[in-house]
């Protein structure tokens, strides 16, 4: 089985810092909740995910980007970029990136749950015939979606992985699983299109989005509950999963 | 009760020079020595692109090698899938027949729609299309192996009138089957009257009540021809063992690393949300470790037959009073056993279990 060969020391160097767990679920409502696949090209499987994951064959990255109305810190959006793995059995989506646009949204998320999230412009906006997501860091566009043709979708059509992110945890560096509880109101499937991606931006040239697979809208609410699990970065699921507590 | 093997031909990593090959090769072994021992199947899987979990892009190659060094064991395309842009239907329908041939009568038809983005991806597929033109091809093939020459006006294809040849030894066409992973799919087989090739672990309960409606609903099927092919299979993992811990520890290494491999594909529904594909597949029984550590297998999962002689034949006792009429094994993962290994455990479940079912023919 083919394993991540990033390094951890790198890895590590961008991981946020998780003080404490969290102990209360996280609730977010009036969620737009985008997810666009792609998928990326061969020589991107191994370098972007630790040795205790597994690669995707073929490898995807995976954009999920949430504009909340209703939060404990207010209106935000995040924006992750995931790449499609597998800890152990278990199908998984590693966060190699985040972006956030509110500070207090920000630094929770990563305090709480590890994603390392950095201060971006996001704009994420629904429209009739389709979808559109911006993200600029610095003043510089990095990300770029276009999803048309939307084709309405049962709510429960649409699969969202678990979450792993990377932290200093009080147990280590640490492989955090997440598994927020998306319920949706109504979906949709679209076409994507990568209008924009600034591979370096996002800290990776081993980025390679090159190929559209399906895009997808929903409204609902999320739920981020209390981390339970962590696993070890440096060896498989089955050797190297902890309780968080 | 009947037997068969059933190949996916998965190949580890590395993938050196030979080792392909020699998959391929004991595989071949393994049909020759079942044929001996009077297993009743061989199926080979058709997959695509699917590193170390399946090779086996070209079953109806392996399935002419099988046919060629065996007598009497009957061969599966353990199944075609019915998508246009991997098989015209026309292709499937001539290899099939050609096949039918070649084995003397042998052939069995297994036909599936595919399950992994992978594969629908690679060939340009679109994952909302796949049940309709499955549903199309089941419908047509018989028409397209009878004597007449056909003309036809579908919505995956279309054709003038046309004599498809040749024609299959077997009359009027060769049994045709359906696989079944997600739960559901045994009734689409039901009622086309279809034979049930059940290619997902399912534990005793959920199989009997499988098997139950498969069976009702059958009765009043519409047939896709004029024969109905009512028969269930399941598949398992056998490895057989004189000593129940030598036969575990093997066994449940063999099994947890097909399951290992089996999560490490990319279902369509993961990438491509969409009502075709409801469910994700997962081939391999849960259990029989910790946390699903190939390595660490305590027990086997509910009616798998690893063990020794007396506990895989009360596993099969079951099987049998629930209505399965046919048990096809997977006798090697990524080559976890060696050869010798395999090739003991089928003469030993031949010597010991087999003749308690009448399984030879």
């Amino acid at each position: 089985m083919l394993v991540g060969t990033a390094d951890l020391d790198r890895l590590g160097a961008r991981a946020p810092r998780l003080p404490a767990f969290p102990a209360e679920p996280l609730a977010l409502g009036g969620v737009e909740v985008l997810q666009a696949c792609f998928e990326m090209r061969a020589a991107s499987r191994e370098p972007l995910l630790p040795p205790g994951l597994h690669p995707t064959n073929p490898a995807t990255c995976i954009v999920l980007a949430w504009r909340c109305a209703e939060s404990v810190w207010g209106p935000f959006s995040l924006v992750q970029l995931r790449i499609g793995c597998r800890s152990g059995v278990r199908t998984r989506g590693f966060v190699w990136a985040a972006a956030c646009d509110l500070p207090a949204a920000a630094h929770q998320l990563a305090a709480h749950w590890g994603f390392p999230a950095r201060p971006a412009q996001i704009a994420l906006s629904r429209r009739y015939d389709g979808c559109t997501l911006r993200v600029e860091i610095d003043e510089r566009a990095v990300l770029g979606i276009d999803a048309q043709d939307p084709d309405p979708l049962a709510p429960d059509d649409v699969q969202y992985t678990g979450t792993l992110t990377l932290a200093h945890t009080p147990r280590g560096l640490r492989l955090v699983q997440i598994e927020p509880r998306t319920t949706l109101e109504r979906a949709e499937r679209l076409r994507p299109r990568l209008a924009e991606f600034d591979a370096e931006a996002w800290g990776s040239a081993a980025l390679t989005p090159y190929h559209p697979v399906s895009a997808s809208v929903g409204v609902g609410r999320v739920e981020i509950p209390p981390v339970r699990f962590v696993c070890r970065p440096d060896v498989l699921a089955f050797q190297g999963t902890e309780p968080a507590r | 009760m009947r037997f068969g093997l059933f190949f996916e031909m998965s190949v580890p990593r590395p993938f050196d020079a030979g080792v392909e090959s020699a998959v391929f090769l004991n595989a071949l072994e393994q049909a020759r020595l079942a044929d001996e021992l009077g297993f009743d199947w061989v199926w080979a899987v058709e997959h695509h692109f699917l590193e170390e979990y399946s090779h086996c892009s070209a079953p109806e190659v392996v399935l002419a090698a099988v046919a060629a060094q065996t007598r009497r064991i009957r061969v599966g395309h353990g199944a075609v899938v019915c998508v246009p842009e991997m098989n015209h239907p026309i292709r499937v329908a001539e290899r099939a027949a050609t096949l039918d041939i070649l084995s003397q009568g042998r052939l069995e038809l297994g036909t599936a729609r595919s399950s992994t983005w992978t594969e629908l991806g690679g060939f340009g597929a679109n994952p909302d299309d796949t049940k309709k033109t499955w549903d199309e091809f089941v419908r047509v093939l018989a028409q397209l192996w009878g004597d007449a020459p056909v003309r036809y006006d579908g919505r995956c294809f279309s054709m003038p009138e046309r004599n498809v040849l040749p024609k299959p030894v077997q009359k009027p066409h060769p049994p045709l089957w359906v696989t079944v992973t997600s739960p559901g799919t045994e009734l689409d087989a039901a009622e086309r009257g279809l034979g049930c090739l059940g290619v997902a672990s399912a534990g005793y309960a959920e199989q009997e009540r499988r098997t139950r409606e498969y069976h009702r609903r059958i009765q009043q099927c519409d047939p896709v021809s004029s024969v109905v092919n009512d028969r269930v299979t399941t598949l398992n993992f056998l490895y057989c063992h004189e000593d129940r811990a030598v036969a575990a520890e093997r066994g449940l290494r063999m099994l947890g690393l097909f399951g290992l491999a089996n999560a490490h594909l990319l279902w369509t529904r993961e990438a491509y949300p969409t009502r075709a594909y409801q469910s994700l597949g997962n081939l391999a029984p849960s259990g029989g470790g910790d946390a699903g550590d190939p390595g660490s297998g305590r027990a086997a999962p509910e009616g798998i037959c690893i063990g020794d002689p007396q506990q895989i034949a009360r596993a099969i006792e079951r099987w049998q009073s629930i209505g399965v009429d046919g048990i096809n094994f997977l006798v090697n993962a990524v080559e976890t056993l060696p050869q010798s290994q395999v090739l003991e455990s089928l003469r030993l479940f031949a010597r010991e279990v087999m003749p308690k079912f009448q399984g030879g023919s």
